[in-house]
This record gives C-alpha cells, sequence and structure tokens, in this order.
C-alpha cells in the first residue's frame, strides 16, 4: 500500500514503551529530513528555588550526549550536514534535528542518543550557566525582554508555570548542581509524555522500527502532569520600568487566556488575527503604524498551550509618544470584545489564514512545525485538512464573544518599559 | 567524485529591451510562487543629507501608487495567504511576495506597477518619518547594532559603507519627500532591476505574462556604480562606548575584499575557521547563521574557558572592500582588555601558523553540505538565485564554491596575515553602565 504523501496529514503510529510517534510525510520535492522529540520538561516544571532548570538541560541536552563530547557532536553533524536546535516552554522542551533526507536514519539516532544519555559536563554546565546569567542580565536590561517579563509577573501569580521566562536568577542557577539536573533529566525527558515527530518519506513501520531501535533508554517511562494554580482575576494594573538611556518604549497589554483544545479556539484565533494577529491587515498594525505612524511594530499573540494560555498585544514606539499609543491599544481592545466585526472584516482575516496554509508547506522544516504543533496538542490526524472548515465556521459574533473570553476576560496588566523620561 | 558545482534548480534567463534582468526558476511541483525584484540601489548610492533614503524608498513603496492606493498593496497579497516584505542592504534594496501558486498575477502586478510608479507623497512621507524612527530606535536598544553603527563610521571615512541603511537620525529628521521622490526617479528603473520568478508555474506562459507587464516600461535607473575608494588605512581607529547593557562587548574589523574579489575564498574559509560557519554557505533550514559552533576557534578560544558567552566571526558579501569582523561578548567579571588580548592572540596564531589540515577539510565538507540543501522551497529558491544575481550571476555562486574547494591552507594562512594587521584594525568596545541595569 503507498503511503500517504499529504504533509497535512499526519499520523499516530502505534507508541514505543509509550512515546507517543508521529510521521507526517515531507512536502513534494524536498530534500530535508526533521524530527523532533518533546519532553514534558518545560520551565514550569522547575522546582522551587531551582528556577532555571529545565532550560539549562535543554540546553545542555543538545551540546553533549553519548560517546560525543560538544566538539564531536559539532562535528559529526557539520560532516552531516545536519543542525540540532533546541527550545523551552513553560510546558515542554524540545531538541530538533534537520537535516539531508537520505541520512534520516543515522539523525533519528542522533536525536535518539542526544535526548536520553546526555553528558551534563562540568565544563559544559559552567559554561552554559555563564551565558544564561548573561541572558538573565539582558532581560532585565533590553526593553523588549524585560516588558515580556514583567507583563507574565503581572498577570501570573507565583508558583505559576506561565509565571517565568525559565532563566532562573544567578543565585538558582548557581545552586544547580549537576545531580540535580541529572535527575530532572530522568523524571522529565520520558517515554511516556514525550513525542517524537518524524518529517520524512520513509514508510511509517521503517519509521516506528528505528523509533524503537533509538528511543527504548529512557530511564523513565512515565512523564509528569502540569498543574495550573487558578489565576486570580483581579491582578490587572500598570507596571512602569524606566530604563534611561535607551531609545524605544515597549509597551505590553496582555492576560491570562485559553488553551489550545478549548472549543472557543478557533474564533479566538481569528479574534486575535482581527486585532494584531494578521501581519499587515490586523488593527493594530493599521491604527498605530499606517494611520497613526507612531510605531514600526504593533501587534498581538495568542499564546493558547495544552494547560492554558495568555494574550499579548505589543508595540515599539518612541519615548514622546509612547502615552499616545497604550490608549489606542486599549481603545482596539474594546472594540474587539465589545463590538462584532464585521462579515467582511472576517472573511479578509480567515481568507488569509486559510491562503498562507501552502506557504507552510515550502520546505520540510516549516511543514514540520505544523505537525509538531498539533501532535503536541493531541489534535487530530487531519488537523490542518480540517483547518479551514474550522475557520469557515466561524461567525462574527463568535469572534467578538471569544474576544471577550480569551482575550483580556479579567485582569488585564499593562506594561512600560524603556526611557520613560526620554531618550 | 565530489561535485564542484552547487546543485541549483535549472533556470531560464533572459532580458528585455528595457534592460530589465529576468530569471525563472520553475518547479511544478511546488505550491508556492515567489517573485522577487533587486534592485541593485543601496545606501551605497547615499550621500550625508540623505543617507537612509533607500531605505525610506523601500517603505514608500508599500504606500501607494496611481493603481494602488494606500494599503491595496498589503490586501492584495495577504488576503489570498501571501507573504510580502522588503529589505535595504548598502548594496542593494529586495522585494520579496510569496503567494500560492495560483496567484502569481497578484505579485506579477504589483511590482511591475511600483517599479516606476510609486507615488510617495508629502502627507505619507510626513507619516512615515515617525516609523522609520521608531524602526531605528528599536535597532539602537541593542547594543550590538551602537557598536556596529560606529565600528563602520571608524572604519570608512569616504566610502558610503560609512553609514547603516536606516540612516544617521538628522538625515531622517531633515529628509524632504522631494529628496525621495527623486531619489526614487534616479535610481530605481529596469537597468538597475533584476526580477526572479521561483516556484510553480509555467515558464512560457509567465514569460509571456513578464515581457506583457514589464516590457512596456521605460527604459531608467541612473548608473550605480560607486566611484569612491576608501583610503587605505593608517593606523588603528578605536572607540569606546558606554549604555545600558549587559556584560562588556566589542567588535574588531579588518578591511576585508569584496565578494568578487579574488581573495574572497579564503577570506571565507578563515570565516569558517575562526566563527565555525559562513553566512554564504551556512547549513540549516534557514539564512544565515545557524547558532553556536562549539568546535570553531573563537569558541574553543574564548567560550570555553570562559572570557566569552559568545564570540564569532563575520566576513559580509559585499560589492566594494567591506570588513571582516570578531565580536565577543565577555563572560560577567571579565574585562574588555583582556577580552581583547585574548582575540588578538587567536588571529596572530592563525596568521602565523595557518589553519590545520583538518579544519581546512571541515570547512570543505560543511560548505559541500551547506549548499546541498539550499534551494529547499521557492522562497529560498528565489532570495539565493536573486543574492548572487544582483552581485553578478547564478555562476557567481558557483565560482565561490569552487574557489574555496579548491583554496589551500597556505593562501588562508597567507590571507590571515593580510588581513589581521593590528595597525590596520578597528575596534569598538562597549561598556554596559551599572545604573542601567534595571534591577
Amino acid at each position: 500500500m503507498a503511503e500517504p504523501s499529504d504533509p497535512l496529514r499526519f499520523r499516530y503510529l502505534p507508541p514505543v514503551d509509550g512515546l507517543t510517534v508521529v510521521r507526517q510525510p515531507p512536502p513534494a520535492g524536498a530534500g530535508s529530513f526533521s524530527a523532533t522529540y518533546v519532553a514534558p520538561a518545560g520551565w514550569g516544571f522547575d522546582p522551587p528555588g531551582a528556577e532555571g532548570t529545565a532550560r539549562l538541560v535543554n540546553q545542555l541536552v543538545a551540546i553533549a550526549a553519548g560517546p560525543y563530547d560538544r566538539v564531536a557532536l559539532a562535528r559529526r553533524l557539520d560532516r552531516a550536514g545536519a543542525t540540532l536546535n533546541h527550545q523551552s516552554a513553560p510546558e515542554s522542551s524540545e531538541v530538533t534535528v534537520w537535516g539531508p533526507a537520505d541520512a534520516w536514519e543515522m539523525l533519528l539516532e542522533l536525536l535518539g542518543v542526544v535526548v536520553q544519555r546526555p553528558r551534563f559536563d562540568p565544563d559544559d554546565l559552567r559554561r552554559t550557566r555563564r551565558q544564561l546569567v548573561e541572558r538573565q542580565l539582558r532581560e532585565a536590561t533590553h526593553p523588549a525582554h524585560r516588558a515580556e517579563r514583567e507583563l507574565l509577573r503581572g498577570i501570573f501569580p507565583p508558583a505559576h508555570p506561565y509565571r517565568g521566562t525559565g532563566l532562573g536568577t544567578p543565585g538558582s542557577l548557581r545552586h544547580l548542581s549537576r545531580e540535580r539536573l541529572v535527575r530532572f533529566h530522568r523524571e522529565h525527558y520520558t517515554s511516556e509524555g514525550g513525542l517524537l515527530v518524524v518529517t520524512a518519506r520513509a514508510p511509517a513501520e521503517a519509521i516506528r522500527r528505528a523509533a524503537q531501535r533509538s528511543f527504548r533508554s529512557f530511564e523513565q517511562t512515565r512523564g509528569p502532569a502540569l498543574r495550573l494554580p487558578r489565576v486570580p482575576g483581579n491582578r490587572g494594573g500598570l507596571r512602569k520600568v524606566d530604563l534611561p538611556g535607551l531609545s524605544q518604549v515597549e509597551l505590553r497589554l496582555g492576560g491570562p487566556s485559553i488553551a489550545r483544545t478549548d472549543p472557543a479556539y478557533p474564533a479566538a484565533f481569528l479574534a486575535n488575527e482581527l486585532l494584531g494577529g494578521r501581519p499587515l491587515l490586523c488593527r493594530l498594525f493599521q491604527k498605530v503604524r499606517e494611520r497613526g505612524g507612531l510605531a514600526y511594530h504593533a501587534s498581538s499573540d495568542l499564546e493558547a498551550m495544552r494547560y492554558g494560555g495568555y494574550w499579548l498585544a505589543q508595540a515599539g514606539t518612541g519615548a514622546d509618544r509612547w502615552r499616545r499609543v497604550v490608549p489606542m491599544l486599549e481603545a482596539e481592545l474594546r472594540r474587539i470584545r465589545e463590538v462584532s466585526p464585521s462579515k467582511r472584516e472576517v472573511d479578509l482575516v480567515r481568507e488569509s489564514a486559510i491562503g498562507e496554509i501552502p506557504l507552510s508547506l515550502e520546505s520540510t522544516a516549516e511543514a514540520h512545525e505544523l505537525a509538531v504543533d498539533a501532535a503536541y496538542h493531541r489534535l487530530p490526524e487531519d488537523h490542518w485538512r480540517a483547518w479551514p472548515a474550522a475557520l469557515r465556521a466561524v461567525r462574527p459574533g463568535e469572534v467578538r464573544d471569544a474576544a471577550r473570553q480569551a482575550l483580556g476576560s479579567a485582569g488585564m496588566v499593562t506594561v512600560v518599559v524603556g526611557p520613560l523620561r526620554g531618550a | 567524485m565530489a561535485r564542484d558545482r552547487v546543485p541549483r534548480p535549472p533556470t531560464r534567463g533572459f532580458t528585455l529591451a528595457n534592460g530589465l534582468r529576468v530569471l525563472l526558476a520553475p518547479d511544478r511541483r511546488s505550491p508556492t510562487v515567489s517573485v522577487w525584484v533587486w534592485y541593485r540601489v543601496g545606501s551605497r548610492n547615499e550621500h550625508p543629507g540623505i543617507t537612509g533614503a533607500s531605505h525610506w524608498v523601500e517603505h514608500m513603496l508599500f504606500e501607494g501608487s496611481p493603481r494602488y492606493a494606500k494599503g491595496e498593496i498589503d490586501r492584495a497579497v495577504v488576503r489570498v495567504g501571501g507573504e510580502l516584505n522588503a529589505f535595504t542592504d548598502v548594496d542593494f534594496t529586495a522585494y520579496y511576495t510569496t503567494v500560492p501558486r495560483e496567484h502569481l498575477r497578484v505579485p506579477l502586478d504589483i511590482e511591475s506597477d511600483r517599479m516606476t510608479r510609486a507615488l510617495i507623497t508629502d502627507g505619507e512621507v510626513a507619516r512615515e518619518r515617525t516609523v522609520i524612527f521608531s524602526e531605528r530606535e528599536g535597532n539602537e536598544n541593542w547594543p550590538e547594532f551602537r557598536v556596529e553603527e560606529e565600528l563602520y563610521q571608524l572604519a570608512f571615512r569616504e566610502h558610503p559603507y560609512r553609514w547603516d541603511p536606516l540612516g544617521r537620525r538628522d538625515d531622517i529628521a531633515g529628509m524632504s519627500a522631494e529628496q525621495l521622490r527623486e531619489y526614487y526617479r534616479r535610481f530605481y528603473g529596469t537597468r538597475n532591476a533584476l526580477l526572479v520568478v521561483a516556484g510553480g508555474f509555467e515558464p512560457e506562459a509567465v514569460e509571456t505574462e513578464i515581457r506583457r507587464r514589464f516590457g512596456t516600461l521605460p527604459e531608467g535607473g541612473d548608473d550605480v556604480t560607486v566611484r569612491t575608494v576608501e583610503p587605505a588605512p593608517r593606523g588603528e581607529r578605536r572607540a569606546e562606548l558606554s549604555g545600558p547593557g549587559t556584560t562588556p562587548y566589542l567588535q574588531v574589523g579588518f578591511r576585508a575584499p569584496a565578494l568578487a574579489d579574488r581573495e574572497t575564498p579564503a577570506t571565507i574559509v578563515l570565516d569558517a575557521i575562526l566563527g565555525g560557519e559562513t553566512r554564504l554557505f551556512s547549513t540549516g533550514a534557514g539564512w544565515g547563521r545557524s547558532g553556536e559552533h562549539p568546535s570553531s576557534r573563537l569558541y574553543r578560544g574564548l567560550v570555553d574557558p570562559g572570557l566569552a558567552v559568545r564570540a564569532t566571526s563575520e566576513w559580509r558579501p559585499r560589492s566594494y572592500p567591506g570588513l571582516f569582523t570578531v565580536q565577543a561578548q565577555a563572560a560577567a567579571g571579565v574585562s574588555l582588555d583582556r577580552l581583547e588580548r585574548a582575540i588578538h592572540r587567536l588571529l596572530t596564531r592563525l596568521a602565523h601558523e595557518g589553519p590545520t589540515p583538518e579544519e581546512m577539510e571541515e570547512t570543505r565538507t560543511k560548505v559541500r553540505r551547506a549548499t546541498a540543501l539550499a534551494y529547499e522551497g521557492a522562497s529560498r529558491t528565489g532570495f539565493r538565485l536573486g543574492y548572487f544575481s544582483v552581485f553578478k550571476s547564478p555562476r557567481l555562486e558557483d565560482e565561490i564554491f569552487a574557489s574555496i574547494l579548491r583554496v589551500r591552507g597556505r593562501e588562508v594562512k597567507a590571507r590571515a596575515q593580510e588581513l589581521f594587521q593590528p595597525d590596520r584594525r578597528v575596534v569598538v568596545r562597549y561598556r554596559p553602565t551599572e545604573e542601567a541595569n534595571g534591577g
């Protein structure tokens, strides 16, 4: 039987020791391969007082593993023409390997070594810790990073997994011993609760066999689940941070939001696209930049995750203009929540979102991101094929209702960071 | 046998009577089509008083023409799911639009219109001025931008590479709409343009369409050659900056060859050995550098021993001689003096000893591997074909690629000796001010 070849339909294969395995066909003509392992190892799992653990582990995992020290691993990848990327989020951490399609089995095996047998060499630990300390400083001193940090602290209560940015503090990093990192890795880089997404032309059975060969050495199979404390509804307010000597003020407005699997998600997605998510067409871009000429960037994001989420509107503007921009952002937020958008406006944004799907199929790496996203949220195999119909089923009134629910139902926080008294 | 050509998709090239160069790279399997227009106009064609004009004109080309009212260009593309943007470099300005393949007509119509008919009205220029300021201010928030701007200003006293494509603050404040219109009329024209179409389309039909839409445009575009030659530096140049930031940071620059110069392949090898990869031939799904390179000399010499948290080198392809830079962010507690001395030792050692045979072989392998997947997808194909063609032609990529594979270790050593001379370097150091560290 011929293997499916539609990159918009991935397939859940029988799990390997509890590890969810997904196969996605690559786009036609693509010569590259991608595979991602996602672990329930985001910084929301950082033990109290040990903030920074998840990021540090994730970074170290991708540096040296099994027989490869950091230089040997780098050379192995270079020789294959491959790359290894890692990233952490509040709920999960992931490692992605990308390279030539004809080397897919070797690269998948390498990914298995990396995520199951990291070395945590003392030199790597020292160096990576130094790098994270510098990133902490960057977060404190750069307006865009600082604004995001302040926003999350404003929205979420202490101990909430979404409250931090995962970088920890100099003190928390100092106390992270190798043993603690090894323990975190053992408990969080697991088969059950983990996810392996493979975008390759190889048949499903060959991929599953390769996964069986390469992903059977997890020390622990059962992965943890995240627990979210309730977000109080009255945490709103204004936070201002003056960073003199800089040029631009960064603005963020945000609040708690819905999970990706919430039934209101398609309507909330459109509400966000309309507000500030759809490049060039969205209201914030049109009002703040195109008509107001007040900022280079003005947009919004809806971060709908597995267990919950948050949304934010953002703009970067001059020290003499931020007082005019904040009310503009607030007014647009009120409008999207209170007034049903016209069918014409919804149609424009909706058809744009549907029309761009082919652009995600230009390369294996881009198509792969779609599959990782859908599989992480345990969405159906035909999710991306069915996505246009889901969007077309949304009525304008539902967009407004979803905005009320997902874009600032309560406790909106406003953050202003930068040279508040002038550049 | 190892190949000595880059595996590129087949192309069809032709030049219209009005001087417009066209490159078609059809791939019937592609679900998208990507249209790129490259103008051989960049900040090199500006002068004090109108620095930033190329970038500003780039913005204005989205703001309307007699056929497309303000906002209609964006709407026409985005409503069909396409994406569009543009960027301005020192040597060129590029506009791109990628759309689902059935909508190819949309970008062709837009590009044929705005090549000669952008309005650039007084009102839109006035409104866009603050947007341009805002873009520049966003960049100024980064110490890396401030250091680099200072570095080029120090390194070039005559040549227009002296200023950043964003332009100087005073010029952004003072430039008039008429100056921008004049700049546009002077340089934007068929003779200075290159049209690249890549992705899912029928080449015969599209060639006909291009001839119909672009063939009737008037011939235009002044000579963009820069005749100013930057004198050889006499002595080291240095500057110290301070402001908000994390840890001390520095860039060291050395005068480097232009893209088509014969010294370029050895310079690229030096970049790969020092920084781990080189911009023209980097591995990965994106364009540009793909991350840390623990096997590179700068990483092993600065990051491993705890002197820096980041360190890399960069040689940027340029039409005229530019800079080869080394950049490093100090680890907390490490002084700029110590970091600079360590960089100097590393460069001196490379110049005295040359690269090892292993480093040469690794570089060849990396470059070979990087080119294997460089043309995946219509957008990347359009970008890459246009990039080399705006400097010369797609074959320039093959020439450089083949030269890199042939270059010998002793040539790289000689290049390092020529390049890394302390009395010709430019150094800009950045000290974070304590009071700005937020808390």
